[in-house]
């Protein structure tokens, strides 16, 4: 190879080949991607995320939750997502459009996080879980503070020191607000329509 | 300008040598630093409270810390360490533009240690292998765009028409970087694409990040390694063009493979799956060009680690293109075993590689030996040790864990218990891998002393030293 | 060389840069000289990457869903099916009733006794189709005798295109819905029909029952 030009052109265009195919080739075909307009509901899914959640993103973000948690479900019968409860259908783009930044994550050291909005039932589940950890995640105690209890602890106390009470900090509480939000709707009936015929088609195969 | 003598060869070797010297202190510094966190981070996956109360070591945040210090610290400053030596001696002029150079690598280490504050102080973006927040880009884009001129000086300024593969991997590395790096930046933290879309792109970065800039940075060195080292010309040369142009092409639309079953249009993974596949065709010339190092004299030290690098980088070639399969990546995605695959492609062929050239190249810059070949044969063992146990203990460990997750009746904690002595390994391993970092460092900055206190002393050995 | 790699040159076997680049050109210019002789290597290379890429296409075509995006499942493939919502009106109409009709008309469809009439067995339900569409479309205004009781002191609001602006299809919803329920047992209205009724009387004030009367 003497030519230089050449040599220029061909390594310009391997590269932008490739990008104009996928990053702009999927950006053309699911950026323009509307909410669905359910009618019996009279509201349109995926729902706007309120506020509070999305500073509580910021919070999830910066700790780097997505080094163990991922955020997609998997098709029923590709991996144990649906079996595990994680949620009832496999997550589609559409469940995506109104993320500023998406969080898909990479392992899956603790479980999937798409629905654990309809999980966890209270802030108070998810403070609990926050302070004391488990066995696969470590307790965040920097995101709660302590202080004097009042003759009435407060509400959201998660556990007492002496006459101390451990309230969650603000952070905590975006953070909580975030997760109890994270909730897929129910299928789209434009994905569900073309999706749903091929894992009946698979078992056919298999038996 | 006509005169192309051996003296202005030889120079370009010394007039380089504290701008490169610095690229490889600056190097080694990250590397010792990556390798405390990939430490600290790996002990976090089987003891989850080990610095928990610390909110800046999250291992959220140490793994992001870890690999952005080691793409961006490490592979960054030694590739450039190492591209820009290979096309000035290739080059046949001495480096030109070396005043940009020592700015652009104070400021390209300055941005990478104000990003790493930034993510320890909470403000990760949160996609992989581009987690320093947007402010820091623009800096990292400008020194970079003088730490690549006397590279891109000593191409255009070339006294032979005759271009050699390692020239071709060199440039493709040092023009293909700022284009995916830019282009990453706009779509992911810029003006971020909607949606699912910046999945895509994140892939398509992250990849092509190791397939289009280090990997060619590696095998740039290598290409000029091999034939130096062994005394004779590559291999069934003819053929190294193709194996270039199959990297290039296929090996960028490699990255989607790991969005298999994910919330993307089908096309996206199997595109992906495609052309992790067909890129093997370029891990096919590469083995046939660089068989010769396998039989080369082992005593070599810089040859024993390209031999090895090269070895890992084939064996991690034929497992992607295997495990990106719906089937083996039902297991293994969401698990340890692609940190393995990482591990594999970033310190077994990358680092051992780039290592090879470093040990080849710094004698010749400083005009001295190395001081100790007992430090040299320790750290090849190190290395050689740490990473074996490393990635067979992170890859069965991922295996492992990838089986329990598709058994939707265990538990986390039983996945973690049922894991827990493979990860134990992997921190040994990385704690060996830390031990070897520490010994190269160790006797470079030995070498260094030596070879200031020889400037210094007299001129003579350094005159002496760089014929070759 | 030994375990130090000496900067010296040293077998005599080492190339210098210059010899390593002429070498290799060499090694490309050469190939062209024994053209007569047969080579195996670039055929199983040819082979090689020939067989990649035949797999690869194949793949492709088997598993890329025909680059549709639409498709998530590997294995589907993009087939006409109709991906229109087309729901059950009688759900649909329950669910218009109650954000508006049933403020009035009362969950029972009962009505209230000289103010709201019943809906429940209500022969103007019951009767004429194209009645009803128009009290929906328009709105309803004077005395009006449903089940031999007199109403007729509030106008019936439209809740077509001048008032609540509903779309046709939830007319013919909704309308379908309280033929059907309260005991009442009429067929269902078309979304065509209403759509049929609506292009023919277009704009409209309120109508008078006796105006509705005089049709069919």
């Amino acid at each position: 190879m003497k030519n230089g030009l050449l040599l220029f052109v061909g390594i310009f265009a391997s590269l932008a080949l490739s990008w104009g195919g996928l990053a702009l080739g999927s950006n053309a075909q699911l950026g323009g991607l509307a909410p669905y307009y359910d009618q019996l509901e009279n509201r349109a899914f995926p729902e706007r995320a309120p506020g509070i959640a999305s500073r509580g993103k910021l919070v999830y973000q910066d700790l780097g939750c997505a080094a163990c948690h991922t955020q997609e479900v998997r098709r029923p019968g590709y991996g144990s997502d649906t079996e595990r409860k994680w949620g009832d259908r496999q997550s589609y783009a559409r469940d995506y459009i109104h993320q500023e930044r998406v969080l898909l994550g990479l392992s899956r050291v603790g479980p999937d996080l798409t629905n654990v909005g309809a999980r966890l039932k209270s802030a108070d589940d998810v403070y609990k879980l926050l302070y004391h950890g488990t066995a696969t995640m470590p307790s965040f105690t920097f995101l709660f503070e302590e202080r004097p209890a009042h003759a009435q602890p407060s509400p959201k106390a998660v556990a007492m020191n002496g006459d101390r009470e451990i309230v969650p900090t603000p952070r905590a509480e975006v953070l909580a607000a975030y997760l109890l939000s994270l909730s897929a709707p129910a299928d789209y009936p434009a994905e569900k329509a073309v999706n749903a015929i091929a894992p009946a088609k698979k078992e056919g195969e298999h038996k | 300008m006509t005169q192309v003598t051996s003296n202005a060869l030889s120079e370009s070797d010394t007039s380089s040598r504290w701008p490169l010297s610095l690229l490889l202190c600056a190097a080694l510094k990250w590397l010792v630093l990556a390798g405390v966190l990939s430490v600290i981070s790996t002990i976090q996956l089987h003891t989850p409270s080990f610095l928990a109360d610390c909110s800046w070591l999250t291992h959220g945040r140490t793994q992001a810390l870890q690999e952005t210090i080691f793409i961006y610290g490490w592979a960054a400053n030694v590739g450039f360490a190492v591209a820009l030596w290979l096309l000035g001696r290739l080059g046949g002029a001495p480096l030109r533009g070396l005043g940009l150079l020592t700015a652009g690598t104070v400021f390209w280490n300055l941005g990478v240690a104000f990003g790493l504050v930034c993510i320890a102080m909470g403000e990760a973006t949160g996609v992989p292998f581009l987690q320093m927040p947007a402010y820091v880009h623009p800096l990292l884009l400008v020194a970079y765009a003088a730490i690549a001129t006397p590279g891109i000086l000593a191409w255009t300024g070339r006294r032979q028409r005759a271009t050699f593969a390692t020239q071709w991997y060199a440039v493709a590395a040092l023009f293909l970087f700022p284009w995916l790096y830019s282009a990453a930046q706009v779509m992911l933290l810029g003006a971020p694409v909607r949606g699912i879309g910046q999945a895509v792109v994140a892939v398509w970065f992250g990849q092509n990040l190791l397939s289009l800039w280090l990997i060619p940075i590696a095998l740039a060195a290598a290409y000029y390694l091999v034939p130096k080292l062994t005394g004779r010309t590559i291999a069934n040369y003819d053929f190294a063009p193709h194996g270039f142009w199959a990297l290039l092409f296929f090996g960028a639309w490699t990255g989607t493979r790991q969005l298999v079953g994910g919330p993307v249009p089908a096309w996206i993974p199997t595109m992906g799956i495609v052309a992790t596949l067909i890129v093997l065709f370029h891990y096919v010339i590469v083995a046939l060009n660089l068989r010769g190092v396998l039989c080369g004299d082992k005593r070599d030290i810089a040859l024993r680690f390209v031999s090895f690098g090269l070895v890992a980088y084939l064996i991690g070639g034929i497992f992607d293109a295997i495990f990106a399969f719906q089937t083996f990546a039902e297991v293994v995605q969401f698990t340890y075993f692609p940190m393995a695959q990482l591990k594999l492609a970033l310190v077994g062929a990358y680092s051992f590689l780039i290592l090879g050239a470093v040990y080849y190249l710094a004698p010749r810059i400083t005009g001295l030996a190395w001081p100790s070949s007992g430090l040299i044969r320790m750290h090849f063992r190190l290395m050689v040790l740490g990473t074996l146990v490393t990635v067979v203990s992170l890859g069965m460990a991922g295996w492992t864990q990838g089986h329990a997750l598709l058994d939707a009746k265990l538990s986390f904690a039983a996945i973690a218990a049922s894991t827990r002595p493979w990860l134990l390994a992997a921190t040994a391993g990385e704690a060996i891998l830390l031990l070897g970092s520490l010994v190269l460092t160790v006797h470079f900055f030995l070498l260094q002393a030596a070879a200031g206190c020889s400037t210094f002393g007299s001129t003579a050995p350094a005159m002496e030293a760089s014929a070759s | 060389m030994s375990d130090h790699p000496s900067p010296k040159p040293g077998s005599s076997s080492s190339l210098s840069d210059g010899e390593l680049l002429h070498a290799h050109e060499q090694a490309v210019a050469d190939k062209t000289d024994d053209r007569g002789s047969y080579k195996l290597l670039p055929l199983v290379l040819l082979f090689t990457f020939s067989g990649l890429i035949f797999f690869g296409g194949t793949y492709l075509n088997l598993f890329s869903g025909h680059f549709d995006p639409r498709i998530f499942d590997e294995r589907a493939l993009p087939h006409t099916v109709d991906t229109s919502v087309k729901m059950d009106p009688v759900v649909y109409g329950k669910k218009l009733y109650e954000s508006l009709c049933i403020n009035c008309h009362q969950p029972t469809g009962l009505g209230v006794p000289g103010t709201f009439p019943p809906l429940a067995g209500s022969e103007w339900i019951n009767g004429s189709e194209e009645r009803i569409v128009r009290i929906l479309e328009n709105g309803l205004k004077g005395p009006i005798t449903v089940k031999g009781m007199n109403f007729g002191t509030v106008p019936m609001p439209a809740v077509g295109a001048g008032g609540a602006n509903w779309s046709d299809d939830k007319i013919a919803a909704v309308l379908t819905y309280v033929r059907q329920a309260f005991g009442n047992t009429s067929g269902p209205v078309t979304e065509e029909k209403v759509v049929e009724i609506h292009a023919k009387i277009g704009a409209h004030a309120e109508w008078s029952p006796e105006e509705l009367l005089k049709l069919p």
